[in-house]
């Protein structure tokens, strides 16, 4: 009998060690983690962790991992350089017998503070329609693209005449509108502008096609210099100079002809003249009148 | 026993130098540099210039010729950086005209080869007799004199500034030029495909440029892609049109079922100087009866063109280019100086083409 | 009775000499074919290795009903899907490697800024990521005009696996939905942002 209670009383023993090494690891888990939903870029915010013991904690972001060892019980202290990036963060909390409890948080973009401007292209004939195209692309500090609907204004400001203003709501992050340019050549400055935030581009409005291009005939000994008139747009706009100009002369020699660029706004060349001749000029594809020289001036 | 061994050794050494002159082309080369005939003569001169033995080649001129050594070595090997000058004489081809007693008239058609390709240059050379041997008279050279002048330099020049390729997105930027293809045209020619059109820049900066086109089959996979290389101005001013040609070697036009066309422009440094005018250009037949096309070209600017390049576009009745061709002047184009030009039209190109337009591409070795 | 012997030797010989032949011929057999295969081994290990990235690209489906405010070339859409999908294959390669020498061919800008990071982080933490691709969704919402950037939905269906060393800490299977901005280079598109947001309605 005394020896069947003493049995009984070791099988005991073991039963209850077995049961407490089973326990304790779960007593000593008990790690929880509770996250904000949505966190604000750089905003350093903390965890609260429940249990006791130590753990390894795990941040993993879209651009920043963290590992580091801390104590269960303490607030986890998240700072803001660890959540600048926007995107879906995930944190894991590993006891000391290894088993991991994770959760996820999401972090959006902060408050305006760059503009991604493009102005498209940045030289355009004057009086287009729908030839001018902007585009702005809203960034936090961290450079989020900022997907909540925002406003941004585009200034127009020509190099003469009045200026105005568009206001676009952003679309995912994009406000983008198109514009005719002006009837004026010259620079035009555009604003992109929200909140504190402006970002500015220039583009340059140049004269179209050449329009009425005309030209006369100055005689001088055997030669004949050719010149045009400040060769202009259909909108009064002087093409710039450089622009290339062909004049060409048909004689009983053959055909001549000579590219020339605009200077101060005219073309001019010199042919020399042996009987009658026929001469014409472009610019582009655009022709021009064409005068005859007898050769007898 | 001795001496007949030592004989064979002998005989067996001469006989096996002159086995190896014989191999070496000894006979060829005495040919060569003999003169015996107006042929001959024309050959050894020709040989001499292609070794750039300059002073033998005019040593061996006839008296009568009337051009100093400088001048003839500036007419044969070019001068002031001329195509020429990086040009050597690959073959010379050499046919008599006509013949009598003392003297002979002999055309030699020299093959220059060069970075561009070959250029060819016919002359129609005089030959005399002179004792046992024929000497060439070599024509006075026509270099033209320009009179010393100050010649002012205000045409435009564009530069390029600021360009930063780590710039952040979304920074001020400036545009590629805008270009476009104003006409296309696929043509057969034989043993091959070739397009042909104009491009234009319809911006107002100059325009570094190249037009590729892709021939595409019905299933719309890619047969070939080629580019335009050198025929076609690559540098276009504002509102400059360029002619263009595009060979595809070795394919058929009836697998063509469309063309893919695209012109990619850069923005460049450019100047509107040199002005080359493009003077009395006609169509006519060179001396070996080949159709060309051909004028004078004059700078018309204070700076040497070093090597030009004439670009000649060939159209229908209807406007349509028909061909495009071109070829280098193989001398220099100096300030005022006109400098004669041809470029070869095929025969049947010849026959269809109602007009043509020519322009100059231009090379210079020291830019502004 | 001599005939036959000599017929028997003969024969004998005849055997012995097939016999003999026939080994020459096994060894000769054999000695070729492993000349044969060492020759194709030889030529194996020096060709370029035979990738087969079609094999190893995630599957990306491109929707570009549509776009606005440019419509999108089929050249240009079958090329963006292509990238994207070689860019997904980087990113998951480097990710689990630690190595981000090949970010480069299909990331640019804050993407490849943001990686770089993340995975030096990685590396100094002894951390790693394992990604199962199983396809992406993209949906174009935004082409500018002078086609100097797209802007695109991206909803994938991956599987993250984290690990610090050989130790799996977490396993995400669940939905991703991400912000994608992509920009022409010379010859590609590049993956300039890539913003990971909950899937809520724009």
């Amino acid at each position: 009998m005394q020896r069947t209670a003493h049995h009984d009383f070791a099988r005991c023993k073991r039963l209850a060690a077995f049961v407490l090494l089973c326990v304790l690891p779960a007593w000593a888990r008990a790690a929880e983690v509770h996250v904000p939903a949505v966190v604000e870029a750089g905003q350093a915010f903390s965890i609260p962790v429940q249990g006791s013991g130590q753990a390894t904690f795990y941040l993993v972001g879209p651009d920043h991992v963290v590992k580091r060892t801390v104590s269960l019980g303490s607030d986890l202290q998240i700072q803001s350089s660890d959540v600048r990036t926007a995107g879906r963060y995930q944190v894991i909390l590993c006891d000391a017998s290894s088993s991991c409890t994770s959760a996820t948080f999401e972090v959006k973009a902060a408050q305006p503070a760059h503009l991604s401007f493009f102005l498209h292209p940045s030289r355009v004939p004057v009086s287009t329609r729908d030839s001018i195209d902007a585009a702005a692309f809203v960034f936090d500090q961290y450079f989020n693209l900022i997907l909540t609907p925002a406003a941004v204004d585009f200034r127009i400001t020509p190099a003469s005449g009045a200026g105005f203003s568009r206001e676009v709501s952003t679309r995912r992050g994009v406000a983008w509108m198109r514009m005719d340019s002006t009837p004026h050549e010259g620079r035009v400055q555009v604003t992109a502008a929200l909140d504190n935030v402006e970002e500015a581009r220039v583009i340059q409005q140049v004269a179209a096609e050449a329009c009425g291009l005309r030209m006369k005939a100055v005689a001088s000994g055997s030669m004949v210099t050719l010149e045009t008139d400040p060769v202009r747009d259909c909108s009064g706009n002087a093409l710039p100079d450089g622009t290339v100009v062909s004049f060409t002369k048909v004689d009983k020699a053959g055909k001549s002809t000579v590219d020339t660029p605009i200077k101060k706004g005219i073309a001019r060349v010199q042919f020399g003249v042996d009987g009658r001749a026929q001469i014409s000029v472009a610019c582009g594809v655009v022709l021009g009148n064409e005068v005859v020289v007898n050769g007898k001036l | 026993m001795k001496w007949a061994l030592v004989g064979f050794l002998t005989v067996a050494t001469a006989l096996l130098v002159a086995y190896a002159w014989l191999q070496s082309g000894g006979l060829k080369q005495h040919a060569m540099f003999s003169s015996a005939t107006p042929e001959e003569a024309v050959h050894a001169l020709m040989s001499e210039i292609q070794a750039h033995n300059y002073q033998q080649a005019y040593a061996s001129l006839d008296r009568s010729s009337d051009t100093d050594l400088a001048s003839f070595i500036r007419d044969v090997a070019g001068s002031d950086g001329s195509l020429r000058t990086y040009s050597s004489l690959q073959t010379a081809e050499v046919s008599p005209l006509h013949a009598n007693g003392d003297q002979a008239l002999v055309r030699v058609r020299m093959n220059w080869s060069s970075a561009v390709g070959s250029l060819d240059d016919v002359r129609d050379l005089r030959v005399l007799r002179d004792g046992p041997v024929w000497r060439v008279v070599w024509p006075k050279p026509a270099f033209s004199k320009v009179p010393l002048q100050v010649v002012s330099v205000n045409y435009l020049s564009w530069d390029v500034i600021g360009r930063n390729t780590s710039q952040k997105w979304g920074a001020q930027d400036v545009d590629t030029p805008k270009v476009r293809i104003t006409s296309m045209n696929a043509i057969s020619r034989p043993g091959r495909v070739v397009i042909l059109g104009e491009v234009e820049n319809e911006d107002t900066v100059p325009a570094y440029l190249n037009v590729t086109a892709t021939l595409l089959k019905a299933d719309g996979s890619a047969i070939d892609e080629e580019g335009s290389f050198d025929l076609i101005s690559h540098v276009l001013l504002p509102k400059q049109v360029s002619p263009y040609r595009i060979d595809f070697p070795g394919v058929r036009m009836d697998a063509v079922k469309s063309v893919r066309m695209d012109a990619r422009a850069l923005l460049v440094p450019a100047s509107a100087d040199p002005v080359i005018a493009v003077m009395d250009q006609k169509v006519s037949k060179d001396g070996l009866n080949r159709n060309v096309l051909e004028g004078e070209l004059v700078n018309q600017s204070g700076r040497p063109v070093n090597i030009a390049q004439v670009l000649a576009a060939y159209y229908d009745n209807s406007g349509k280019v028909i061909w495009v061709s071109d070829g280098y002047v193989d001398q220099a184009l100096m300030p005022q100086v006109s400098v004669p030009f041809a470029v070869d039209i095929p025969d049947d190109i010849a026959e269809r083409m109602k007009s043509y337009r020519v322009i100059v591409n231009h090379y210079s070795r020291s830019s502004s | 009775m001599k005939s036959m012997a000599d017929n028997t030797l003969a024969f004998k010989k005849v055997s012995l000499g097939l016999v003999r032949t026939r080994l020459v011929t096994t060894r000769l057999v054999k000695a070729a074919s492993f000349a044969v295969v060492a020759c194709v081994l030889a030529l194996a290990q020096s060709s370029p290795q035979i990738h087969l990235p079609q094999a190893n690209l995630p599957e990306v489906h491109l929707d570009a009903d549509g776009l606005t405010p440019r419509p999108i070339e089929e050249l240009t859409g079958t090329t963006i899907a292509r990238h994207y999908a070689l860019a997904w294959r980087d990113l998951a390669m480097a990710l689990e490697s630690g190595q981000a020498g090949g970010l480069g061919e299909e990331f640019v800008g804050f993407a490849k800024d943001h990686l770089m990071k993340r995975i030096t982080e990685q590396n100094q933490t002894g951390m790693h990521v394992r990604i199962v691709d199983h396809g992406h969704h993209l949906k174009a919402v935004f082409y500018s005009t002078d086609g100097s950037a797209m802007q695109l939905l991206d909803q994938a269906q991956l599987e993250v696996q984290t690990f610090d060393g050989n130790k799996l800490l977490d396993t995400q299977n669940v939905p991703h939905e991400y912000m994608v901005l992509m920009t022409p280079g010379a010859d590609r598109w590049y993956v300039r942002d890539l913003e990971e947001v909950s899937a809520k309605p724009f």
